[in-house]
């Protein structure tokens, strides 16, 4: 009986840890940046001939995991087993990575688009015959590889005529020749035509019976039933579940991504209906979205949400005259206004937070003075202008926004991502804009100074005759801030919520395109 | 200096290090000093050098460098860089000088060198705003383009004779001692200083240099403030022309030959940034007084004209290099 346990109890091991039989097997895996958590104790198995997709909102922690097993980042803590052999994972890096047989599959990352197909195939270890390239034997590696995925493609095409599918198939055929074992697929279907998802996941199948395990990364829920084999998904950097598909019911896995309902800013005004102030007509963009009607009213907030990709900045761009747009009207405080630059957008009052606040927002090594002024400055009529007038201006909006800094004339790069941001309100506010574009305006900015920034757009609305469009991906926060919701996915405004009576459940929902 | 007194005060745990860090960041009052020792180092190696007569000929030669630099001030706080000016200088000289013979007129000689001067520049500014061709490939193609106009228009023959009223711009003393060109440009670099500080065009400069793309976000519109400091280089290029004409008593299409050099040279000795949104022009004064002193020094000291090139490079090579090594930091 004793001998019976332990033999149980040995088994049990087994299955923990050094199962033979698991491709891939991660364990407690611990990542932080900056002293933030993004995993947070997350395992993760893979199968031989598994296809296993992971889920997750925006920052959830998938594109991390897969860059730990990529070698891209390194892990803070944990242990990695592939086909039960343990990684030393100190030295672990993108090389080892490939020569372990993993592949990554980003879009045409790894081709070189000025050589032909067959000399991507041997790219990275060219046949030599006397010291020079055998390209007799670069060709037929070349169609071999290609036949092996039942690939047509002239191998002396060059890759950059190549479709962006037809780079993904290369991709895959390459990955295959250099005997990978484990293949990640991220938003592989993201760019391409419902023709070549089918050719693609023909192909998966057919990987899937060379015993090769594969991880899956998408949005598009409708398209993991049909090709997953097992789904994880990934809440706030952990692990909230793992199911086989066939069992998993869509709303149970969008819950799942969501977790419980918690609005953790108290609403602190609602905003009554009132006379529209901008309204935006068919506004498309081939490529980016497609007949786009929204409006805003005066004294209002409103909400646009959607996953990473529905088109939201690039919406917002086009609204201020950043691209130009292929057909669309506005119509500002009841007249149709035209907008084809920047410059147009501010002399009609509208101004614009870009998501990259340091790429696209301020001018980093210019002293915050100069940065508050700008866009008074270019409104300005007159060529010359006085110091002491501009001083007092920006004075004005450092008070009043508190912008954190030892003077008008530090220079910008020293501040925090909060008061950075204060910045660049400042100098929409100083030019008296009357509508607001907000993309990602709390992106990268600790919750203190969020809550700053939120009684900010409060303030700024509060007169009644200002209004926002407030862009953000992060539900929760749509969800408090504004008045009106609406929700993009794939370039289509799919849906107008009201944050009184719709719950994060249903905007993610309606985000992923379920209903 | 606006720029860097404010980065001054903002470190509140200050300690050795970054003290070191903040004299480093003001390069423009480090190479003041550096100019001052290098004056007293000269003095005592030659009698020659600390003479009033070798102290003017320093604000002379140094009145021409000078002047690019307040040009190419505004190309590199702009985050560009015109390496034309040497040929724009030949070109706009020898224009005056046609003009001269033609006209006779001095006024219009002056005029038309500027002309020539502000035409190239606007050729420059046109080629990167409308063809999109980085400054440094459309300014190299005008360096041959301005050259090879200078030599053609006056069959590669220096035009002398110029008449007394013009040679005064050059050689002139006012109240019998300070050189018309050192007030020339005191004159010009003050009014240009409030240029870049007090006007909207001058403001707009840094900010291109500092990030284009937020510049144009906030409703600036980029490309005419682009023509407008290639112009400005341009006609500071000629306005230099017109002082070494004047100086020399002759145009020569081989004139401002490396000047180019020299002037970038100067800007970057003074602080300003490879990657502009950054700098003072009366630094750029300080490192065209710094340039000339060295190539003056060397003249002095018996040093071959050929190692004069090879210092010249040096120069550029450590002072961006400084200012990589500043910001590393």
């Amino acid at each position: 009986m004793m001998y019976f346990l332990l033999v149980i109890f040995s088994l049990n091991q087994d299955c923990d840890g050094q199962n033979m039989n698991e491709l891939l097997l991660m364990k407690n895996i611990n990542k932080a940046f900056f002293g933030v958590k993004v995993l947070k104790d997350v395992s993760f198995s893979l199968q031989h001939g598994e296809v296993h997709v992971i889920l997750g909102e925006n920052g959830a922690g998938k594109s991390t995991l897969i860059k730990i097993l990529s070698g891209a980042y390194t892990l803070d803590s944990g242990e990695v087993f592939i086909e039960g052999e343990e990684i030393d994972m100190s030295s672990y890096n993108p090389e080892i990575a490939s020569r372990m047989g993993i592949s990554t599959i980003y879009q045409n990352f790894h081709l070189v688009p000025h050589l032909t197909v067959a000399e991507n195939v041997s790219l990275s270890n060219f046949p030599r015959k006397n010291g020079m390239i055998d390209w007799k034997t670069v060709q037929n590696t070349a169609k071999s590889v290609l036949e092996n995925i039942n690939f047509t493609v002239d191998p002396n095409c060059p890759v950059k005529k190549l479709s962006v599918s037809q780079k993904q198939m290369l991709e895959i055929a390459i990955a295959l020749s250099k005997n990978a074992k484990i293949i990640i697929m991220d938003e592989p279907t993201a760019a391409i035509s419902k023709r070549e998802i089918e050719t693609l996941f023909q192909l998966i199948n057919e990987i899937k019976k060379k015993s090769v395990g594969i991880i899956y990364i998408s949005h598009k829920l409708e398209e993991i039933k049909v090709i997953g084999d097992t789904i994880t998904v990934l809440r706030d950097g952990r692990n909230v579940g793992t199911v086989p598909v066939e069992n998993a019911d869509l709303n149970e896995i969008v819950s799942l991504m969501i977790g419980k309902e918690i609005k953790t800013i108290e609403k602190k005004r609602s905003h009554l209906p009132s006379e529209p102030m901008i309204e935006f007509q068919s506004f498309t963009i081939k490529g980016s979205f497609e007949d786009i009607n929204l409006n805003v009213s005066k004294g209002e907030i409103a909400g646009l949400t959607g996953l990473i990709g529905a088109g939201k900045t690039e919406l917002a761009r086009a609204i201020f005259g950043v691209d130009r747009l292929d057909t669309g009207k506005i119509f500002y405080n009841g007249c149709e206004i035209i907008i084809r630059d920047p410059k147009e957008a501010i002399q009609h009052g509208i101004g614009y937070l870009p998501e990259d606040r340091d790429i696209s927002g301020l001018c980093l090594n210019m002293p915050v003075k100069d940065n508050v002024s700008l866009v008074y400055l270019a409104k300005l009529k007159e060529m010359l202008f006085g110091i002491p007038t501009e001083r007092a201006l920006v004075k004005v909006y450092i008070d009043q926004l508190k912008i954190k800094t030892t003077g008008m004339y530090q220079q910008v790069k020293y501040l925090s991502g909060g008061n950075k941001q204060k910045v660049i309100f400042a100098k929409w506010l100083a030019a008296h804009c009357q509508f607001l574009v907000l993309d990602e305006p709390t992106i990268g900015i600790d919750v203190g100074a969020r809550e700053e920034i939120y009684n900010l757009i409060f303030d700024y609305v509060k007169s009644g005759d200002r209004a926002v469009l407030f862009i953000s991906s992060d539900i929760s926060e749509v969800l408090s801030v504004t008045d009106r919701i609406f929700v993009m996915a794939r370039g289509k405004l799919v849906a107008e919520l009201d944050p009184h009576t719709t719950t994060k459940q249903e905007i993610m929902a309606r985000s992923l395109n379920l209903k | 200096m606006m720029n860097q007194t404010g980065t001054d005060g903002n470190r509140p745990n200050r300690n050795v290090l970054s003290v070191i860090q903040d004299l480093y960041r003001q390069q423009s009052i480090s190479m003041l000093f550096i100019l001052i020792i290098m004056w007293i180092i000269l003095s005592v190696l030659s009698p020659y050098f600390f003479t009033i007569n070798n102290l003017f000929e320093i604000t002379l030669q140094s009145a021409v460098i000078a002047l690019i630099a307040a040009g190419e001030s505004f190309v590199i706080f702009s985050g560009g860089i015109d390496l034309s000016v040497g040929s724009v200088f030949a070109f706009s000289a020898i224009v005056g000088g046609l003009a001269l013979k033609f006209t006779g007129s001095v006024f219009l000689s002056i005029m038309a060198s500027i002309g020539a001067g502000l035409f190239a520049g606007f050729c420059n500014g046109l080629s990167i705003i409308k063809l999109r061709i980085p400054p440094f490939v459309a300014t190299l193609g005008m360096m041959g383009i301005a050259r090879g106009l200078a030599l053609i228009l006056c069959n590669g023959v220096p035009i002398y004779g110029l008449p007394r009223s013009y040679m005064w711009i050059g050689q002139g003393r006012v109240a019998g001692i300070i050189p018309v060109p050192t007030i020339i440009v005191i004159i010009l670099f003050t009014l240009m200083f409030f240029v870049l500080r007090n006007t909207r065009f001058g403001r707009f400069t840094y900010a291109i240099g500092s990030n284009t793309e937020a510049t144009r976000l906030s409703g600036i519109k980029i490309s005419s403030v682009i023509l407008g400091i290639y112009m400005i280089s341009g006609m500071f290029a000629s306005i230099a022309a017109v002082i070494e004409s004047a100086r020399l008593g002759t145009m020569q299409p081989a004139a401002g030959n490396g000047y180019e050099l020299l002037a970038i040279g100067s800007v970057f000795i003074g602080g300003a940034s490879i990657f502009g949104g950054e700098g003072n022009i009366f630094a750029s004064l300080i490192g065209a007084l710094l340039v000339t002193t060295i190539r003056n020094g060397l003249n002095i000291l018996g040093v071959s004209a050929f190692y004069q090139y090879v210092v010249n490079g040096l120069i550029i090579i450590f002072a961006v290099a400084a200012d990589q090594i500043r910001r590393s930091r």
